[in-house]
């Protein structure tokens, strides 16, 4: 088999690329740049496709035997599927990354202030900064977290940041993830698999090490547990092995060094403590790292056939004799109408610009935008407010007419539920295919932890559409995710 | 400290795991000696020892080599199968996964995913033996996995327990499996096993060797039971699964503040009593009584386990 260079054909379109810039990504301009300015590039070019997906079918194997899977249950069984891995690591320059970095800092404590403000003096409703009915009429919203004060007043402890990169390279935030954002555990285990699968690749790089998360999440958590608890006890909250998210429960406990628990193994006795049923008996329980909607956390005050949840747990939490990450109701500040004033948002508690830029959002409760929306259906991303993971959007520009038409018709009887947003590109990565090297559309996903203060998880996890063209990334939608490398 | 459902977890992968090992092993022996024999009677006593004899019927099946084997290796539906077993061992895992080794996991993940290809791949008699053989080598593995790197906590304390209760209890089964009809049997003699059924057990529980050097001239079968069931010093032996499950109660009770409370400890007396004493002939009723007794203190202890450790407070 003739040795090729796996970059032959490779072609980033009008897209920007994360390895070669905003230049030299067509075939026709001859081979993309990849000499001693991309060392990166130059080492995947001595590759050859064949061992690039040899040592990535060994790479995927490897997730199997680990378990690093979701599991997906059916009658047949229980299925555990590996989330699609790319060996091709994800580059970012570090003058990139100290932006992201302070953007995304800026962006948490923005987020940590508004929901301190609207669960306490809701002052930003009497400055007319944002109408108080989109947020106190959210679905995301828990009156009964208002006047419950916190430690630090951190609301968010875990928060992700999705960033997407436009056509010029400039990094925009897509969306806030405040509750329990997943995907951390990969951006961990892919670094591992990489360390594995291919030395000689990442050999003399130097590239921020992820693999304190465990430690500074474990701290995070303890900074804000109750302040009366000398040495708290730290337990997360899981739905249990059913859920497909289980195998990250499993990996930050351990990370952590934690116990994972389900609601069953909690109890809230008559003093509003939290205790888990040992060996030797109940244990206390301080503080509680939740992977749990806010929903199904406490029957007494939430749905009531919630089984998953603990009796008690919102007793407890407003008696501060324990406190939960993230807290009961951040959910409203992640809202996609809330995005919308994000801006205006940081203005107003931090008296500063944004670092990070909002993709341009229509927001349709609003007469002008809404009419705007209508007319351009075709162009636009249309979102409805209060999902996650990808449900119900519809991508103009990809849509069908008859998609369109829903679209309208819904929009039309309730346009408080909608946003929209102008088509961006999504910037490309070179992903392995049978191929050879092809451009592949990424986003990316930094994690932020807020106890006293914020901190970003050097990276974040990328996401990749793994089908030619397309721009959703979510692991739920048949996305996979890449090494994401933070050069020094 | 422990939660009481992960202690209950690593209790029963223990026991799955250990369950696996002497499945294989039953299946090897009876195999074995089938191959002697024209007919295909010798598989029958299997369905009786584990109760089974109605459902394999239900299902219409032949009672055939073939069909036995894959009943319990690799029929999912089966609960006394391997592929169950092996499928519980692997929730039960996965429930634990932030508290035993990656390695240990790993293990308990690729063994599973070689009975999910042995369940596709429809094998045949001939290899039998091989696959029972590579299945034991395997739960060596996972054993010696685990101990090389699993952190001597209550997690491997409970893991242990169930393991050594499950192979108590399996012993007697394998035994048993030429002497269950002697319940009915008036005839204390009737028929009992030859010297190379014995020979073959020995052999299965890697005690051959130790007993010739225990016994050495005139030994007979009811050496050998005594021997399978009281060796002190036999890996196999119940009397040494039961001392090794008695012994993890008390390092629960010293060094992880779990007291064994009195159930368990009446229980675990009357099995240590009951092993230290066995009749002097064990063969033919007498021996099927005992293994009965044994039996049922066995599980006596892991009930009383149960009571205590895992019932929610």
């Amino acid at each position: 088999m003739p040795k090729a260079n796996p970059f032959a054909g490779y072609d980033a379109g009008d897209n920007y690329c994360e390895l070669f810039g905003l230049t030299d990504t067509k075939p026709q301009t001859g081979k993309p740049q990849t000499g001693a300015a991309n060392p990166l590039a130059k080492r995947l070019s001595k590759y050859n496709i064949r061992t690039l997906n040899q040592r990535n079918s060994a790479a995927e194997r490897e997730l199997h035997n680990l378990g690093i899977t979701f599991t997906v249950y059916s009658d047949a069984g229980a299925i555990d599927r590996i989330l699609p891995f790319d060996p091709i690591p994800r580059r970012i320059a570090q003058s990139d990354w100290k932006k992201i970095d302070r953007g995304c800092r800026q962006r948490v404590t923005a987020l940590n202030a508004f929901l301190a403000d609207v669960y306490g003096k809701q002052q930003i409703f009497k400055d007319k900064i944002i109408p108080r009915a989109l947020v106190t009429g959210n679905k995301n919203f828990r009156k009964e977290m208002v006047g419950v004060k916190l430690p630090h007043n951190t609301y968010t402890h875990i928060s992700g940041v999705d960033l997407i990169r436009d056509e010029s390279g400039n990094f925009l935030v897509l969306e806030d993830n405040c509750r329990s954002p997943s995907g951390v555990s990969y951006v961990i285990e892919n670094r591992h698999l990489m360390m594995r699968s291919f030395p000689d690749l990442m050999e003399g790089v130097k590239i921020e090490p992820v693999s304190n998360y465990g430690q500074r999440l474990r701290e995070t958590l303890r900074e804000t547990a109750p302040a009366r608890a000398q040495n708290p006890r730290i337990v997360l909250l899981t739905p249990g092995v059913f859920n497909s998210a289980y195998f990250e429960h499993v990996f930050l406990a351990r990370e952590m060094g934690v116990a994972l628990v389900e609601g069953r193994d909690l109890i809230v006795d008559e003093e509003d403590r939290v205790f888990m049923k040992t060996i030797s008996g109940l244990e206390r329980v301080h503080m509680i790292y939740r992977r749990i909607d806010d929903e199904f956390l406490d029957p007494e005050v939430f749905r009531k056939d919630s089984m998953l949840g603990v009796p008690g747990l919102m007793r407890s939490l407003k008696a501060g004799k324990v406190a939960i990450a993230n807290a009961v109701g951040a959910g409203v500040a992640d809202d996609k109408a809330v995005y919308a004033y994000m801006p205006r948002i940081i203005k107003y508690y931090l008296d500063e610009e944004p670092i990070l830029d909002n993709v341009e959002t229509y927001i349709c409760r609003e007469k002008d935008d809404l009419a705007y929306v209508l007319d351009h259906l075709e162009e636009l991303v249309v979102k409805p407010v209060g999902e996650s993971g990808g449900y119900g959007i519809v991508v103009g520009p990809k849509a069908s007419k008859a998609e369109i038409a829903g679209v309208r018709r819904a929009i039309k009887k309730n346009p408080k539920n909608y946003i929209a947003q102008p088509m961006i590109q999504l910037s490309v990565s070179p992903t392995l295919t049978k191929n050879g090297l092809r451009a592949r559309h990424v986003d990316l996903r930094p994690f932020v932890l807020t106890g006293k203060e914020s901190w970003v998880l050097p990276g974040g996890l990328t996401r990749v559409a793994m089908r030619e063209g397309s721009i959703i990334v979510n692991s739920s939608q048949g996305g996979g995710s890449k090494d994401t490398w933070v050069l020094r | 400290m422990l939660l009481s459902r992960f202690a209950e977890n690593a209790f029963w992968l223990g026991r799955y795991m250990e369950r696996i090992e002497s499945l294989s092993r039953l299946l090897m022996v009876t195999e074995s000696f089938a191959a002697d024999q024209d007919s295909d009677d010798a598989w029958a006593p299997i369905l009786n020892v584990f109760a089974d004899t109605e459902t394999f019927a239900e299902q219409g099946k032949t009672l055939t080599a073939l069909n036995v084997a894959r009943f319990y290796i690799s029929d999912a539906n089966n609960s006394n199968s391997i592929s169950y077993a092996s499928h519980m061992a692997k929730e039960n895992a996965r429930s634990l996964r932030h508290l035993i080794s990656t390695e240990s996991w790993r293990q308990v993940s690729v063994f599973h995913n070689s009975i999910l290809t042995l369940q596709k791949r429809r094998f045949a008699l001939s290899k039998l033996s091989e696959i029972c053989m590579s299945m034991r080598e395997s739960c060596f593995t996972f054993r010696g996995v685990m101990e090389a790197t699993c952190y001597r906590d209550e997690v491997w304390r409970f893991n242990q327990l169930g393991a050594a209760l499950e192979r108590a209890d399996q012993v007697t089964r394998l035994i048993d499996i030429k002497y269950f009809r002697f319940d009915r049997d008036d005839d204390d003699q009737a028929a009992p096993p030859d010297v190379a059924w014995w020979n073959t057990l020995l052999r299965s529980a890697s005690g051959y060797h130790a007993f010739q050097r225990r016994y050495s001239f005139n030994a007979d079968p009811s050496d050998a039971a005594t021997f399978l069931l009281c060796d002190p010093y036999l890996p196999m032996s119940v009397t040494n699964a039961a001392e090794m499950a008695l012994y993890q109660i008390h390092r629960l009770d010293e060094d992880f503040d779990a007291g064994a409370g009195q159930e368990i400890k009446r229980a675990g007396a009357a099995l240590r009593e009951r092993l230290k004493s066995p009749p002097a002939r064990l063969s033919g009723r007498t021996l099927h009584r005992y293994l009965d007794q044994v039996q049922q203190e066995i599980m006596a202890l892991a009930n009383a386990v149960n009571d205590r450790y895992f019932a929610p407070a």
